[in-house]
């Protein structure tokens, strides 16, 4: 069913929302209630309900899939019409609302998807805090941050008590270390140097790349398993809603004010916190400090997990805790819950983060925005008497939770936004004498917001952002960087269209630039670092937090955000392991079959070629992007639900494991969001996409020390039952199923149609691919496995895919080296030949040469393969083409690739030897163009034509070609000699062969 | 080992125990690589081996004192090491090595001074030996030989202890040298690449300070890398380099260097004396010079065909294959002075099918297609100056100067 919804919903245009989607708009309240405690509760209720439903693998779970898959379609349909806006609080338009919403989250999250997970993440993590020690803290935050968190998280908080005070405590530095349940001590240690020494050294120049490690990191630790497990014993609890506990738990201790009365710790708290934040900027600086553990936390996991999952989470439980608080506050957003539906589809998340790493600015200026927000916000909450808080928590709250409004806004002022952008800076000024923001005024613009947007100026959230901004200039270069860096930020935010519907509230401040960098390409809030000089960086790398400066903190703290998608799926792998819910199992039992049946309708859909998928986005940026969107979307969706099949944590965490060296192996690939997403914002995004290709080589680099791929194969070894010959190819998200596998006789029959058959390669390539992984999933290593690689092989030589033919040639390397028959001789011959043409490595030459046994080089293959060498070195070009001629077996569509290397090289050789000139007709016999091997009748005409050809391809090389007196057509060599040149290839496709073009893959996989 | 009394053993494991803290305090390397030194066989060293297998309780020694047990991490990884040394278990052996060397890395990062170089050294060449040794003994049961490249990493992390700022940075280029032979031998040889621009790059360090022997041997892999490159220039400035260093009187090591200084040079057209090649046995390219001053194709040939394995393990085959345009340019050279003493006036014009016919009496069959191809192919490269005219098949040789010399440079420049 899940699936099911998702796809539909996906199909469907963005006006017709599916009735799930009022479903979640009924669960989840519409319009936002002031959070009083009692209230809160209740709703906090509800939503757990929902959740548990969700792990449970009931329909709700539908909904919430639903909701993040069609936020993307949805949001198009927002962006493109103002009609949201309209919409009214009231329930009964939920639907919309729910469109609305969704929309907001895409703006502001910028994931496709991803966000929703990232903030599921935290939300559970905000549970998660709540049961513990720490609760207070995060209690706090939730509140303070709060204004933003979904109803159900927020109110939570609410029913906690009073939650700025707890925020406070949390924030204050002091409090934290002093906590006897805390460990401090390790908190920096680790923080500082794990958080070194992966991300941090990455930070660049760039604020894409300092993101893309950190989600990188943060996914990776993700991954971890242990992370989630600790949370998990606590959140019965919490579900039980046992205040009690909260206050009993350890983390409590440590405050006498948490042990005694969420409210009495208000006032105690407050002082600390007026301290840190009062100075707008400031904020930053207890986040920072939060953040430090956090990223600890991610990456202590792992080894920790133990502990924490015998309950003795003490220390750990730290580290945890003071993460999510952050989270928290980053999950601020309505979007927060969202990803508590989403849980079951978290499995598809890991692609869409990719792309959300990769690249959206968008995105990852949201999760800033998100950490920073509860900070700025609640520290004016802070102040004020507690009632103050709550109204404006509530005003907050509902700006951002009404995703209504916030499109509204979005809507009615987009043109002047598109304008604005331009006119920004010059605006800026402006409001840098509004100056410091002072906590009623905080209030009232929140209050306020909902009027002012519709009045037609920014967004007033906005506007307060970069009030904030300006602040903290000193002198007028920053003062004018900043601007720089905040036109940029804004433009970028029109064109991805979450100018109206980010946070800004919550958007972090980036750092004060230097001057002279202040011109750089979009600068984001966590390249921080970069500004710095490096001495300074190389200090603050190692040195305990306390001492950072408040944008150095910030650029930690943007990176937690992307991590909680990890702690999210944790979490819920946790709960659904230790059967928090009882029937869950039983539930996802059902689920998975659900699944299977939808299956089916993704095979049918299958997701092409990696390569494929690669070269879309370039096909895209050339503008052919809008014929095929649907296809792609119904792509991407499948893609998407194929990878929520199955629900096992095991599955879950090989899944991620393996979406992680995924990712890891292939830069460039595109996740399916990225498309919706690159789709969405159409060619005004462009630069985002760029942008994301970059981080994503970032993200290689990061991860490629953590990947951790302890499989175990042996457990995985199916026998195959499945009688069909033909299957298509699925790259496995999960463990193979036995059903679908083919037994090694099918295969062979397989094996025997796909050699017959007449269909196209992309066809035969699947195929093989298909009989490839059932071999290796059942681990057949035999004659049939060499004849399968040995005629992909051939194939993929045949029609220059030269990556599966690497492929094939690795597995052939070691298959031959494992005894097994096959034509070795033949292979060897490919391997030499790709070596001399299109490595020409001369070790790698050397010593494929020196380990060719004796029998080899008696081989024809071998030794027109050494002969080819031969020619090559010496640049022979007679004897090159001698042997083109004659190549035994495939070794011909080898030398094709060198062929036209070799005729330029000769052709530059002759206008230097030659005197005066030499005719066409033997440059033509001498370079293959002519085939004079054919029988004498036909021979002239096809001379003809070669002479025709040649002519062609020496003038598009820029020869000089003369006439001479008997009407013969010369080479002019003296001429020619200066003006060769190597025309640019017009066909030229990545992939190499145009014949494989992406349309025509797409026709066919459709059809 | 049955003559051993156990008092006896104890006596000399404590003696061990001592001489390892002694040499320590008072930063004596010279006796603490002794210690340390395995591959030397020397009798102290197996004495103590065998009391170690004798008296098993060796670790209670070490905690008995603090003088001994602040080397607890060195001394019992070094004891189980060499036990298993002496007990040949090189598999064991190493890897207690690399526990102990790893250990010792530890404590040498935090000595100020680089006293302890000497006794590093012999860590990084046991390292590398213990290693090659257990890849041995891997090999041998089927199992896949990974240590040597196990050791390559942890001679990495020692390079890194070593290549900062500071008096350890001498050390920098021994440990280079141990990567080097670790990487040619596992054919890893990219892997240079990264210490070489560690060792070239930084100028904090003169390269001329470091010690002759490292200099002499990182000259010689790095020459031979330039050889894989074809970069001949450089490749010959760095074996020249290395052969004016070398100790005279070790033959062995000129003669390694030679393996590929004379390739190098042949291609760069200077070809060696024939008692240089019979001096340091280097018969096999005797032929090949032979048939570069006579412009025979085939004894080339003959020759690289010959020591085709020979060339093709140590890697100049490929260096040596090029010389046959060398070939060709002696023996149109040899044409054009027979054409000069018929007939001056007519020498500079070489016909086509005079070329044929010197080939066929080298009994090599090539069609006029090939052979034009070649004189073509001699002229782009500069070995001939003149020009070729296609119609009427002559080869038209300049006045001045036909056939240049390469003088040091490389064919085609």
């Amino acid at each position: 069913m899940n699936q099911a919804g998702n796809t539909e919903a996906l199909l469907a245009p963005p006006g017709t929302i599916p009735r799930e989607a009022q479903n979640f708009a009924d669960t989840n309240p519409g319009p936002p209630t002031v959070p009083s405690t009692i209230g809160s509760d209740a709703q906090w209720n509800i939503h757990r309900v929902d959740n548990g439903s969700i792990q449970n693998g009931f329909p709700p779970n539908t909904v919430y899939n639903y909701q993040m898959h069609t936020q993307l379609p949805t949001n198009e349909g927002m962006n493109g019409s103002t009609a949201v806006g309209s919409l009214t609080l009231a329930p009964s338009s939920a639907p919309q609302d729910y469109s609305a919403y969704s929309t907001h989250q895409n703006s502001s999250a910028d994931s496709y998807g991803y966000a929703t997970t990232g903030y599921t993440s935290y939300y559970s993590s905000y549970q998660q805090q709540t049961s513990h020690s720490y609760s207070q803290p995060i209690v706090a935050y939730p509140n303070t941050g709060h204004p933003y968190q979904p109803l159900s998280s927020f109110q939570n908080t609410g029913s906690y008590a009073a939650p700025a005070n707890y925020s406070s405590t949390y924030y204050n530095p002091g409090d934290y270390q002093t906590s006897a349940g805390y460990p401090t001590t390790n908190y920096s240690n680790q923080a500082s140097s794990q958080w070194n020494e992966g991300n941090y050294a990455n930070y660049s120049s760039y604020q894409y790349s300092n993101y893309a490690p950190n989600s990188a990191g943060a996914y990776g630790s993700v991954s971890a398993p242990a992370a989630p497990l600790h949370y998990q014993p606590q959140h019965p609890q919490y579900y039980g809603q046992s205040h009690t506990e909260v206050t009993c738990a350890p983390g409590t201790e440590n405050l006498s004010v948490s042990a005694t009365t969420k409210l009495d710790c208000h006032t105690p708290v407050v002082p600390g916190v007026t301290r840190d934040y009062s100075a707008t900027s400031q904020p930053q600086q207890t986040s920072a400090v939060s953040w430090r553990p956090e990223a600890t936390s991610f990456q202590l996991p792992p080894q920790q997990p133990t502990t924490l999952i015998n309950g003795a989470q003490e220390s750990q439980w730290n580290y945890g805790a003071s993460g999510f608080t952050n989270h928290q506050s980053t999950a601020g957003k309505p979007e927060a819950y969202q990803p508590f539906d989403t849980t079951p589809v978290y499995a598809n998340f890991q692609e869409p983060q990719n792309c959300v790493v990769a690249g959206n600015q968008g995105t990852n200026l949201q999760y800033h925005a998100a950490h920073q927000v509860p900070q700025t916000n609640q520290f004016p909450s802070t102040l004020q008497a507690s009632q103050s808080l709550d109204s404006q928590r509530v005003s907050k709250f509902q700006i951002q939770t009404n995703p209504r409004i916030v499109s509204n806004l979005g809507s009615s002022f987009v043109k002047t936004e598109k304008a604005g952008s331009g006119t920004s800076t010059a605006s800026k000024p402006a409001y840098v004498s509004v100056s410091l923001p002072n906590p009623s005024d905080k209030v009232l613009s929140s209050d306020a917001s909902d009027s002012a947007l519709k009045s037609g100026t920014f967004p007033k959230s906005l506007r307060g952002y970069v009030e904030r901004t300006l602040a903290r200039c000193k002198n007028d270069a920053e003062l004018s960087a900043c601007q720089g860096i905040m036109k940029e930020m804004i433009t970028s935010a029109t064109a991805d269209g979450t100018l109206y519907t980010r946070d800004w509230d919550t958007e972090p401040l980036f750092p004060l630039p230097s001057v002279d960098e202040a011109n750089k390409v979009v600068q984001y809030p966590v390249s921080s670092s970069t500004f710095r000089s490096p001495t300074r960086r190389a200090k603050s790398r190692w040195e305990p937090l306390q001492v950072e400066k408040p944008q150095d903190r910030l650029a930690h703290v943007g990176i937690p955000a992307v991590n909680f998608g990890g702690w999210k799926k944790a979490n819920q792998r946790d709960k659904m392991s230790l059967g928090v819910d009882s029937e869950s199992t039983e539930d996802r039992v059902d689920s998975m079959k659900l699944s299977n049946m939808e299956q089916n309708v993704i095979r049918s859909r299958r997701p092409f070629k990696r390569q494929r998928i690669a070269d879309k986005p370039t096909m895209m940026e050339n503008g052919n992007a809008s014929s095929d969107s649907d296809k792609e979307q119904s792509l991407s969706s499948s893609y998407s639900t194929a990878s929520s099949l199955s629900n096992t944590p095991e599955e879950r965490k090989r899944r991620e494991n393996r979406s992680k060296r995924f990712e890891k192996v292939q830069g460039n690939r595109t996740d399916p969001y990225h498309h919706l997403k690159t789709k969405d914002a159409g060619m005004k995004n462009l630069y985002t996409r760029r942008a994301t290709a970059m981080v994503m080589s970032k993200n290689l680099d990061n991860r490629g020390s953590e990947a951790v791929e302890d499989m175990d194969w042996d457990a995985l070894t199916v026998k195959g039952t499945c009688q069909e010959i033909e299957k298509r190819y699925l790259r496995l998200t999960s463990a193979p199923d036995p059903a679908t596998v083919r037994p090694e006789d099918v295969l062979e029959k397989a094996l025997a149609m796909v050699q017959i058959s007449q269909k196209n390669y992309l066809y035969k390539c699947d195929q093989l691919k298909s009989i490839r992984q059932d071999l290796t999933v059942q681990r057949i290593r035999n004659g049939l496995t060499v004849k399968v690689y040995e005629t992909h092989a051939r194939l993929a030589l045949e029609y220059c895919d030269l990556s599966e033919y690497n492929q094939c040639q690795s597995q052939l390397k070691t298959l031959y080296t494992e005894g097994i028959e096959g034509c070795h001789m033949e292979f060897s011959a490919y391997s030499l030949l790709c070596v001399i043409l299109h490595s020409n490595n001369y070790r790698d030459l050397l010593s494929l040469m020196s380990r060719l046994p004796s029998v080899a080089k008696e081989d024809k293959a071998v030794k027109h393969a050494l002969a080819v060498r031969a020619a090559v070195t010496a640049g022979n070009y007679i004897m090159f083409f001698k042997l083109y001629k004659k190549a035994p077996n495939l070794n011909s569509y080898l030398m094709d690739l060198y062929v036209d290397k070799m005729r330029y090289m000769a052709v530059c050789c002759m206008s230097k030897s030659y005197r005066p000139n030499i005719p066409v007709s033997y440059i033509s016999r001498v370079l293959g163009f002519a085939c004079a091997s054919s029988a004498n009748d036909e021979n002239e005409g096809k001379e003809k034509d070669g002479i025709e050809e040649c002519t062609e391809w020496l003038k598009a090389h820029g020869a000089c070609l003369v006439t001479d007196s008997n009407g013969e057509l010369q080479f002019d060599a003296k001429a020619s000699s200066s003006s060769l040149y190597i025309p640019e290839p017009e066909d030229a496709v990545a992939h190499g062969d145009a014949n494989l073009a992406v349309d025509d893959f797409l026709a066919r996989a459709t059809s | 080992m049955a003559y051993l009394s156990m008092g006896e053993a104890h006596r000399r494991i404590t003696e061990y125990l001592n001489s390892f803290s002694e040499s320590v305090f008072s930063q004596d390397a010279a006796s603490l690589k002794l210690l340390l030194c395995f591959s030397s066989n020397s009798p102290s060293l197996l004495s103590v081996a065998d009391s170690l297998n004798l008296f098993q309780d060796a670790n209670r020694l070490i905690k008995q004192s603090d003088k001994y047990s602040q080397f607890g991490e060195i001394i019992v990884h070094l004891f189980r090491s060499l036990q298993n040394y002496r007990l040949g278990h090189s598999f064991d052996a190493y890897n207690a090595y690399e526990k102990a060397a790893n250990a010792f890395i530890q404590e040498f990062r935090n000595w100020d001074s680089a006293w302890a170089l000497e006794a590093l050294y012999v860590v990084a060449y046991e390292i590398r030996i213990l290693a090659e040794r257990a890849d041995r003994e891997l090999a041998s049961s089927g199992k896949p030989p990974e240590k040597l490249k196990g050791a390559g990493s942890f001679l990495m992390k020692v390079f890194g202890v070593l290549a900062g700022k500071g008096p350890k940075r001498v050390g920098a280029l021994y440990v280079t040298c141990q990567l080097f032979k670790i990487y040619f031998k596992l054919g890893t040889v990219h892997l240079c690449r990264s210490v070489i621009r560690s060792i070239e790059a930084v100028r904090i360090f003169d390269f001329e300070e470091f010690p002759k022997r490292d200099k002499v041997t990182y000259m010689y892999y790095t020459g031979r890398l330039e050889v894989f490159n074809e970069n001949f220039p450089a490749a010959d400035h760095k074996l020249s380099y290395a052969l004016t260093h070398c100790n005279p009187h070790s033959e062995a090591n000129i003669r390694m260097i030679l393996k590929y200084l004379i390739p190098v040079k042949l291609s760069l057209g200077i070809l060696p004396q024939d008692w240089l090649l019979e001096k340091y046995n280097l018969v096999e390219y005797r032929n090949v010079v032979l048939a570069l001053k006579s412009g025979d194709l085939r004894l080339l040939r003959a020759a690289l065909d010959e020591h085709e394995d020979r060339f093709l393990r140590s890697g100049v085959y490929l260096v040596l294959e090029k010389l046959e345009l060398q070939v060709y340019q002696r023996l149109l050279k040899k044409i054009y002075i027979i054409q000069k003493q018929k007939d001056p006036s007519k020498a500079h014009q070489i016909k086509l099918e005079v070329i044929i016919k010197a080939l066929k009496w080298l009994e090599i069959d090539m069609d006029s297609d090939e052979v034009e191809c070649i004189v073509v192919i001699l002229i782009h490269k500069n070995l001939v100056k003149g020009y070729f005219a296609h119609k009427s098949k002559v080869v038209v040789l300049s006045k001045q100067d036909p056939f240049p010399k390469l003088n040091g440079k490389p064919v085609g420049s």
